[in-house]
């Protein structure tokens, strides 16, 4: 799966990565994780808080930090 | 959960006495000193800032869960000036917002429909009418001072989107953000449904998340603060500060403006500065320029405006700060 992590690079933003990472090794599968800082993408993709998470595509959340846990359970359902 | 609040009122009820036991009978120190009154400021106003800063980002991360940017900007897309700048302004107090957002949520905003004009008025209110400065406001300084606060942010904000979406400032906007206002939009995701437990653990993780940040500010805050009670003559700082100094607003915004500290930061420092005379609309006008007028989000929003537009913002909001402080030190 594509895993694409939005933020301009705040604090916020890195820990979401970190935890993002750690999902993606939890959960043993072939997973591409991808941050995206530019401004106008996260725009059209309509995120207006940051940071953001979307799994193949698909918008997640915005404007929270998930837990690796959390996102393990995205991934998995 | 249940047990925080009692325990939260009685350490509360407690400070006061603690305080002073601490500087004049632990420490040795004479009531009424300058030293001795500085150190009971200090370990009067650390404790009750800490415990009022935690119950009030409770409550108001709780009620932030019920307030999405999406939401608000789906509520404020195609509004008319006037009724949208006033909604814009309200919406801006409430809607959970970090200075790092405030770049997609301004194309957000923009490529909804939401008006320029609105879309400022939003952007004025959000760091001006802090919602944790707020609740401190009315925690230390009574209703009065609270609703005043709120109301001359809001009129500030509601005023200057209505004067800078008039002034037709769309082609002062960088042009790589009137390419993506162009862009197609690419789906959105659906809305989290939250439920009971889950706000009220966010509400305790932005508990653990603020004041884990802003502890250093706040410490720093109550040591001006501290120093300014034991030491400033009442005399210096009603005339420096006071109503009848012409100069005392523009010279509250310009010494604020700079220092960047957060809502719970400045509450000690205007609390100590009107114990000392200082006049209240200087002393307003003092916070809304720390809290409102920050440099950190200017050079965010440079990103994405223009040099004159920038330059427009900040010469607005400064211009309202002022009236503010004028008018209020005029009539109180």
């Amino acid at each position: 799966m594509l895993i694409e992590v939005f933020g301009p690079g705040c604090a916020k933003c890195e820990t979401l990565l970190k935890h993002t990472r750690h999902a993606v090794e939890q959960s043993g599968g072939e997973h591409q994780v991808v941050k995206v800082s530019d401004y106008a993408t996260m725009a059209i993709r309509g995120i207006l808080s940051t940071p953001a998470l979307a799994i193949d595509g698909q918008l997640k959340f915005q404007g929270k930090v998930a837990s690796s846990e959390e996102i393990l359970g995205m991934l998995k359902a | 959960m249940l047990l925080a609040l009692p325990v939260w009122v009685l350490l509360y009820a407690a400070i006061h006495r603690l305080s002073e036991a601490i500087a004049f009978q632990l420490l040795g120190l004479t009531p009424k000193s300058h030293l001795g009154e500085a150190v009971a400021f200090f370990f009067y106003d650390t404790p009750k800032v800490l415990l009022l800063l935690m119950l009030i980002v409770f409550i108001v991360t709780f009620l932030q869960t019920f307030v999405s940017p999406t939401r608000v900007r789906n509520a404020l897309a195609k509004r008319a000036p006037g009724l949208g700048n006033a909604l814009g302004a309200v919406l801006g107090i409430i809607t959970p917002f970090c200075s790092c957002s405030a770049v997609p949520l301004f194309i957000g905003f923009l490529r909804a429909g939401v008006p320029l004009g609105v879309t400022f008025s939003f952007l004025v209110a959000a760091p001006m009418i802090n919602e944790v400065a707020l609740g401190m406001l009315f925690a230390m300084f009574g209703w009065k001072i609270a609703l005043l606060y709120a109301g001359t942010g809001l009129s500030i904000a509601f005023s200057s989107g209505l004067i800078l979406g008039h002034m037709n400032m769309e082609r002062h906007l960088e042009g790589w953000v009137q390419d993506a206002l162009k862009a197609p939009a690419l789906g959105e995701g659906e809305e989290e449904r939250l439920t009971f437990t889950m706000r009220v653990d966010q509400a305790i993780q932005g508990v653990q998340d603020i004041v884990g940040k802003v502890w250093p500010y706040i410490l720093v805050g109550i040591l001006v603060g501290a120093l300014i009670h034991g030491y400033v003559p009442e005399a210096f700082m009603a005339g420096l500060l006071g109503k009848h100094t012409w100069y005392s607003v523009p010279l509250a915004v310009l010494v604020g403006v700079p220092l960047y500290s957060n809502a719970a930061g400045v509450m000690p420092i205007v609390e100590a500065l009107l114990g000392k005379g200082a006049a209240l609309g200087s002393t307003l006008a003092f916070m809304m320029a720390v809290i409102g007028l920050s440099l950190p989000e200017t050079i965010i929003l440079r990103k994405v405006m223009r040099p004159t537009l920038i330059a427009t913002f900040v010469g607005v909001v400064a211009l309202g700060i002022l009236v503010v402080g004028y008018l209020f030190n005029a009539i109180l």
